[in-house]
Formats: C-alpha cells, sequence, structure tokens
C-alpha cells in the first residue's frame, strides 16, 4: 500500500455545547474545520458524536470528551457516545486480554463508578489496521460480535448465535447489521421504511434484506430514520425516511418555495436561502416526490464515484470515495453537510473545502447534526 | 421598576410585546419547566439557557437556541408512535415555540412577522402539550386580534359567499336512496329513552331539535370562520380519500385552506378534517355545546374529543370504524351517511394495513395527529396510517367480482342536514361524503 501522510480530523455542523468544532464560539459551523482541543493533537482513530457531546478515542487508548459532556480517561479502545450513556470499552482489569465494557452517565464526567460494567471475552487477535484481519465493526457492537449495546433498557443485547455480525448500527428506532458474508439484517420500527422491507411493519428480530441478498456489502450506516449500505464494488444502496432529502430524492420540502417561518421571520440564517433541490420536471410534469423509500434504491454518486465509507446522521448522509472525495445530503441547518450555508440537499454534493486544499478524505463519522471527517494530504506524484 | 440607569432587558418597543410580557412569567425564576427526568439533561440544559437570554434581552442568542430546542424536541416527536411520545418531549417543543413566538414578536409588530409567530404557536398548540396554564392559547389570541385589528382597514369586504363564485351543485350526485333503508329520526328524546333505545343496543339515530338552536347554526359561514380563524394553521388532508396513494396532510392557514380548497374551483380535493379546533379557538368553542346525551357515558366532561370536520363539497370519509361513541352534529351544508353494523364486518372486507403513502406525511387517521410542512416539521406518527382496519371495498361503487358478500350486507343511510346530529354507535362502520360545503363537529365520548 502507498504510503500516506499522516491527517488529521475536521469538524462542521452544529456544535452549540462547545464539541471542540471550529473557534467554539459558535453554535454551527458551516464548512470543515480542524477540530480543535481536546480532539487536535491526539492521534484519533474513533471519534463517536452524540447530540451534546463528542468522544474521541487515540490509538493510545486516550478517551477525551467535548461539549455538554466532559471529562477524559486511559485505556479505552473504543467509545460510543448517546444522550443517555457513554458505553466505553476498556481494557480489562487484569492482566488477561478480556476488556470491559463499561456505561457511564454522560454528565458523570467520568468520575466515580461506571452504572454498569460488562466483562467482555477475549476475541481473536488483530487490530483494525489495514493490516489484521478485521475485527468486528466498532460500537456499539462488542468485540465478540454476539451482542450490542442499546442506550435503552436492556443495555446489553444479545445477537442470535447464528448471526455472524461484522457491523451493526442503531437508528432512532431501528438497527442494521452486516455480517461476515455480507448480507444487511434490518430489525425495529418501521414507519419510515428505514428496515428496507418494502412495507412499513415493525420487525421483532433480524431480518435480512431481500432486496439486496447476492450483494455483497462492505458497509452499513444507520441515520435516525433512513438506512445506508454500500457494496463492495462502491454502490450505494439508500432507504427509508425522505423528509429532509437524506435519501438523495426528490423531496417535497425542498421543492416548494422555501417559505420557512425561522427563515423569513427571525433572519436567522445565513447564506442563501433554505432551500435548494433537484430540478423540477422541465417539461412542467409533477416531480414524484418521495417521502418514504421502503425498500433500497440504488443511488448515483456524481461522476460514477465509487463508495468506500459511509455515515449518517439524524437526518443527513455522507459518503466518502475511492478518491478521497466527501459527499453530504439532506438536512443542512446547522452546517451539517459542510457547504458553507445552512441549505439542505436532496441530490449528493461534494464537499469542496478538501478538494480545494487537496486532501482526501479517508474517513467519516457522523453525529445526529453534524459531521466528522477524516482526511490526510494528497500524495504528489 | 424603570429607575434603572440600566435599561430593562425586557423594555420593548409596541403594545403587543407589552401584552406578551404581561402573559410570561416575570422573572426567568418564575418560569418553572417542570420537567420529568425523561427529558435528556443536555436539552433542558438547553431551554434553561434560552430562559436566560430571553429574560437577559438576548433576543437572537434565544432565537438560536430556541431553534435547537424545538429541532431536537421535533426529534423526539417523531420517534415512536405518536401516542407513546412522552408528554413532557412535547412541553419541550411547546416551550420552544413559547420563546420563539415571544422573540420574533419583540423584533417587530408587523403583520408578517405576527403572523409568523402565530404560526409557530399554533404548531406549539398542535403539537406541544399544555405549559404554563395553556399560555400558547393566550399568546395566540393577542397575536390574532393584533393581525385583525392591523387588517381591517386595508381589506374591502370579505369574499363572496361560495354559492356566487362557484356552480359546484350541478356536478354533485345526491344518492338515489329510495331502495335504502333510512336512519330512523326522533325529536328531543329523553336521556332515558335514547339510552335504552339506542345507546345501549347500539343502534343509530338521528336527533332533531338538540342542537338546531345552537349559535353555530346561525352564525357560521364562511366570512365568520375566516373572521374568527382565518389566519390560524389547521391540518389539512389533501386527496380524495385517505386510501390513496396521492393523500397527503400538510398545514396552512384557514384563509389559506378556504382559498385554495373551497372557493375558485379547487384542483384537489382538501379536507380540514378530524382536527380539535375548538381546543385550538376557544372563541369557537362559544358558539357549540356538549349534547347532553355525552353524560350518558362512563367518562369526563373534559374526556370528550370535539373534532371539527370542515370542507367542500365532495370529501370522503372512507368506511371505518371508530373506538368511541359518536355524536356528529352538523352546521353547515348536508352530508350522505352509510352505516354498517359491527356484526356485518365480514361482508365489508376489512383487513390490518398500514398504507404506504408516497407523501411526505400521513397523519394517522383515528388517532390525534399533526403534520409540518415548515420547519419545524409536524410530528406526525409516521406515513404509516396507523393500526387501522380498512374496508377495501368502495361503499358507493363497490367491485361486486371481488368483493360479492358486499352487495348482500344490510345498512342505514341518512343525508344529514344543518341542525341535525347523528347518533354512531362505537364501532359502527361509517362513510360519509359531503354533498355541499360542509361543516360538521363530532363528539367522541365513551
Amino acid at each position: 500500500m502507498a504510503e500516506e501522510l499522516p491527517g488529521a480530523w475536521f469538524g462542521f455542523g452544529f456544535c452549540g455545547f462547545g464539541q471542540a468544532l471550529g473557534s467554539g464560539r459558535a453554535r454551527r459551523v458551516l464548512s470543515p474545520e480542524p477540530l480543535r482541543a481536546p480532539g487536535a493533537g491526539l492521534d484519533v482513530y474513533r471519534v463517536s458524536a452524540s447530540w451534546s457531546y463528542t468522544a474521541f478515542v487515540s490509538r493510545g487508548g486516550r478517551l477525551e470528551l467535548a461539549g455538554a459532556a466532559g471529562g477524559a480517561a486511559g485505556g479505552c479502545r473504543d467509545a460510543w457516545a448517546s444522550e443517555a450513556l457513554l458505553v466505553l470499552l476498556r481494557a480489562g482489569p487484569g492482566p488477561e486480554p478480556g476488556a470491559e465494557l463499561q456505561a457511564w452517565a454522560p454528565g458523570s464526567a467520568l468520575r466515580g463508578e461506571p452504572l454498569w460494567v460488562h466483562t467482555v471475552e477475549a476475541e481473536a487477535e488483530g487490530d483494525d489496521g489495514p493490516g489484521g484481519k478485521p475485527q468486528a465493526g466498532p460500537l456499539p457492537l462488542l468485540p465478540c460480535a454476539r451482542a450490542y449495546v442499546s442506550p435503552r433498557p436492556p443495555f446489553y443485547r444479545p445477537l442470535a448465535p447464528g448471526l455472524r455480525a461484522r457491523r451493526l448500527e442503531l437508528g432512532a428506532e431501528h438497527a442494521l447489521l452486516l455480517d461476515e458474508a455480507g448480507q444487511v439484517f434490518s430489525w425495529g420500527g418501521g414507519r419510515h421504511g428505514q428496515l428496507g422491507h418494502g412495507t412499513l411493519e415493525a420487525e421483532l428480530e433480524p431480518r435480512p434484506l431481500e432486496a439486496l441478498q447476492g450483494l455483497p456489502m462492505a458497509e452499513v450506516a444507520a441515520g435516525g430514520w433512513h438506512s445506508v449500505s454500500v457494496s463492495e464494488t462502491g454502490d450505494v444502496y439508500i432507504w427509508g425516511w425522505n423528509e429532509s432529502g437524506q435519501l438523495a430524492l426528490p423531496t417535497r420540502s425542498l421543492a416548494e418555495d422555501g417559505k420557512t417561518v425561522a427563515g423569513e421571520a427571525a433572519g436567522l440564517h445565513e447564506g442563501g436561502p433554505d432551500v435548494k433541490s433537484t430540478a423540477g420536471g422541465e417539461d412542467g410534469a409533477p416531480t414524484p416526490f418521495i417521502a418514504v423509500q421502503p425498500f433500497p434504491a440504488l443511488l448515483d454518486l456524481p461522476r460514477g464515484s465509487e463508495a468506500v465509507k459511509a455515515s449518517c446522521g439524524s437526518r443527513h448522509t455522507a459518503v466518502v470515495t475511492r478518491t478521497g472525495e466527501l459527499y453530504t445530503w439532506g438536512w443542512g441547518k446547522y452546517g451539517q453537510l459542510g457547504h458553507k450555508d445552512t441549505s439542505s440537499w436532496d441530490r449528493p454534493c461534494r464537499v469542496e473545502y478538501f478538494v480545494e486544499r487537496q486532501l482526501q478524505v479517508r474517513a467519516v463519522s457522523c453525529g445526529p447534526w453534524n459531521t466528522y471527517a477524516y482526511a490526510v494530504e494528497q500524495e504528489k506524484s | 421598576m424603570a429607575e434603572d440607569i440600566n435599561r430593562d432587558p425586557l423594555a420593548g418597543a409596541g403594545a403587543l410585546w407589552e401584552a406578551l410580557l404581561a402573559l410570561l412569567p416575570r422573572t426567568k425564576e418564575e418560569l418553572k419547566l417542570d420537567l420529568s427526568e425523561k427529558v435528556e439533561r443536555s436539552v433542558v440544559m438547553l431551554l434553561q439557557e434560552a430562559t436566560e437570554l430571553f429574560y437577559g434581552g438576548r433576543r437572537n442568542e434565544c432565537l438560536q437556541t430556541s431553534e435547537a430546542v424545538l429541532d431536537y424536541s421535533w426529534e423526539k416527536l417523531n420517534t415512536g408512535p405518536w401516542q407513546d411520545v412522552d408528554k413532557d418531549w412535547r412541553r419541550v417543543y411547546a416551550f420552544g415555540c413559547l420563546l420563539k413566538a415571544a422573540c420574533l414578536c419583540e423584533a417587530s409588530e408587523d403583520a408578517t412577522t405576527v403572523a409568523a409567530a402565530l404560526k409557530v404557536c399554533d404548531m406549539g398548540l398542535l403539537m406541544g402539550a399544555a405549559i404554563l396554564g395553556d399560555i400558547l392559547i393566550k399568546v395566540a389570541a393577542i397575536l390574532q386580534t393584533h393581525l385583525l385589528s392591523r387588517k381591517r382597514p386595508a381589506q374591502g369586504p370579505t369574499q363572496e359567499q361560495p354559492s356566487t363564485k362557484k356552480a359546484r351543485n350541478e356536478h354533485v350526485s345526491i344518492p338515489d336512496m329510495k331502495s335504502e333503508r333510512t336512519v330512523p329520526r326522533l325529536h328531543c328524546p329523553s336521556l332515558q329513552y335514547f339510552r335504552k333505545h339506542f345507546l345501549v343496543p347500539e343502534r343509530p339515530v338521528i336527533l332533531e331539535g338538540v342542537a338546531d338552536h345552537w349559535p353555530c347554526m346561525k352564525k357560521w359561514s364562511l366570512e365568520y370562520i375566516q373572521e374568527v380563524a382565518g389566519c390560524r394553521t389547521v391540518p389539512v388532508e389533501v386527496g380524495s380519500r385517505y386510501t390513496d396513494e396521492e393523500w397527503s396532510q400538510t398545514l396552512m392557514t384557514v384563509n389559506e385552506f378556504i382559498s385554495k380548497y373551497i372557493v375558485d374551483e379547487p384542483r384537489d380535493v382538501g379536507y380540514l378534517a378530524q382536527h380539535q379546533l375548538f381546543d385550538q379557538i376557544p372563541e369557537l368553542k362559544q358558539d357549540i355545546s356538549i349534547p347532553d346525551y355525552c353524560c350518558l357515558g362512563d367518562g369526563e366532561e373534559d374526556e370528550i374529543t370535539i373534532n371539527a370536520w370542515f370542507g367542500p363539497q365532495g370529501t370522503v370519509s372512507p368506511l371505518h370504524q371508530d373506538p368511541q361513541q359518536n355524536l356528529l352534529v352538523q352546521v353547515i351544508g348536508r352530508k350522505y351517511i352509510r352505516l354498517y353494523s359491527p356484526q356485518e364486518s365480514e361482508a365489508l372486507y376489512p383487513h390490518d394495513t398500514h398504507l404506504l403513502h408516497n407523501t411526505s406525511q400521513v397523519g394517522v387517521r383515528g388517532t390525534q395527529c399533526d403534520m409540518a410542512d415548515s420547519p419545524p416539521p409536524h410530528p406526525v406518527s409516521g406515513d404509516q396510517v396507523g393500526d387501522l382496519c380498512f374496508p377495501q371495498v368502495d361503499v358507493e361503487h363497490p367491485d361486486l367480482e371481488k368483493f360479492p358478500q358486499f352487495a348482500e350486507a344490510p345498512f342505514l343511510s341518512c343525508i344529514l342536514s344543518p341542525g341535525e346530529v347523528l347518533f354512531i354507535p362505537v364501532k359502527y362502520w361509517h362513510y360519509v361524503r359531503a354533498l355541499d360545503l360542509s361543516f360538521s363537529v363530532s363528539f367522541w365520548w365513551s
């Protein structure tokens, strides 16, 4: 593999609680900015953002929190931030290779005792670096891949024994699972089509997505009420709620003249009007708006780009391409799309900041209303 | 008081602002949020910050903070079924609306701003829950009065009556009811008689002489409704019937609804249906009463749900059943109504279904619902139509090949006219089509 220069994390979007984005004075950042402390200066490899705070985990095992929840700790291998719980995976107390799962109240600043603790069995050796055997994905999936953590009780949830989970993501009402064979499963609430089975029915148990069978997937990501999966060949499939264009499908709310109460009366929004949408039907025919897409739709990224990573916020989507570009779309009111304004988009838009500086994006991690991207300097040839 | 050298942070420019201030608690300490632990600590912090900013006179920052509170609580209101949404999240939403509306009015008192603030109040009323002694209703009333007092000089006579604007009656199809069994009619039966012969045996009946002297019967017209409620935001169903794919729900002011869907040859069918308008606009509640027969139930009077049903000729409510007793009072126009006993359910081919609508917000008929078109969008309980039972057969144009038993199912029917009250027993299947511009008021009780 070609040598890469070290990279850095950038963030944009909502930071109304002081979550290490930008200068720290504004409530929202509309364009990518390098992370401030504590994120800066750490060799951060995991960013987990909840609404009011963000957790950074460094390769050295250091955890730092920024925002409404503060604090720091060592010996951390992974962290998962939610408003109700901060879940940490820490090296076990003894010399054995096992690990300990700890759930903390975010407001505790990691002082005192965690709310609960669960010992996790040792798993096979391997790093989640490029050379090693890929481990089961990050929290909320546990390293043993036989259970996951939920922000609502019961916190520890075993998975059916037959499932060989590689990655698991949680939305507001649903869960997505990617297994070793590249098959996607979903369960939970389905009222917005986020399960992808073609109906609005809930599913109690993980159910495989028939529409994606036979197409090995490499990534899954769950937003508030939408779902994304990326195939091994770089195709993006997307389904669920499209109320802000987060599926990159035409949405009524963006097509109508953007007369929003906030926009016209308060003059809050810097930049342009609140609406930027796909072109209406050129021939004057009414554009079919999609509010709910209950089974996966194939999404074409501009320039035929292939996707490698995806992450979703509450109502927006971010995708990294093989050539290091970052595309974002969906709800943009807090700058979480990184396009220098607060517009929402119902089609994929490239974040030009990285292109302009010849930075290649390698990873992306979305909080509910913000986006963190890891980028490296492009190799000079 | 205002002896300080420093300007009172809340001192504002106009009379509207003074009136609003008088409604609000005087200091931030007196503004009790009273939120349970269900509401996440971070949001409580943000809301407290918003109230501090408000009482500190920092309007723009308060607006921004309130906006974040609104957006976050909106997400909670949209998580899970509407009936499971914790009431405190709805109260958070209402607080956000209150602060936002107040901040808007501090900045400016022109009609556009006040209308926007009123819309915010209405969103708080539609989706929020009561706070500070129903303060949003009072704020809305003040804003509405202010808007109307500004409008009067500029406006000429209000819109003409619909009959001069559209010649609709030639298109309406009055059903041929000669072969249909009609709902029996009674004039002012005693409570005991009604209970014994209709309530207990669960049989429909039309009650005459019960509501015909209510003030609404004389007062309500398009003009009056526009006066009393014109600038208020309400939920509207768009589409021929809610079993259609193109059906959707949206929000608009009553004036917009009337001009878009009632006068001026509307393109689509719009229906202001199943909306608790009288909670939103107490002034209208003065024009109606609660029929005495409702007290025959087990519930309390404040548990009676009163809904408004206001729409043009041609609105259709497909065959469905409600979980409570219903007294349907007709005020304006006539409705053709068909009733099937629950015993005939099989012949109506009902099935549990979640209807998929290709639209942005679909509410749940049969439960409290709201919809949103503009931020903060409405926390409609999803894009499905809940756990309702839908007979698949179209009552007036049945496909008898698909639904053969339907032809033999016995039913009662009637044309309900202004002043008349129809008793629809609990779970009784009913189908309703408006033959004219229509306004009905329904009372659901147990």
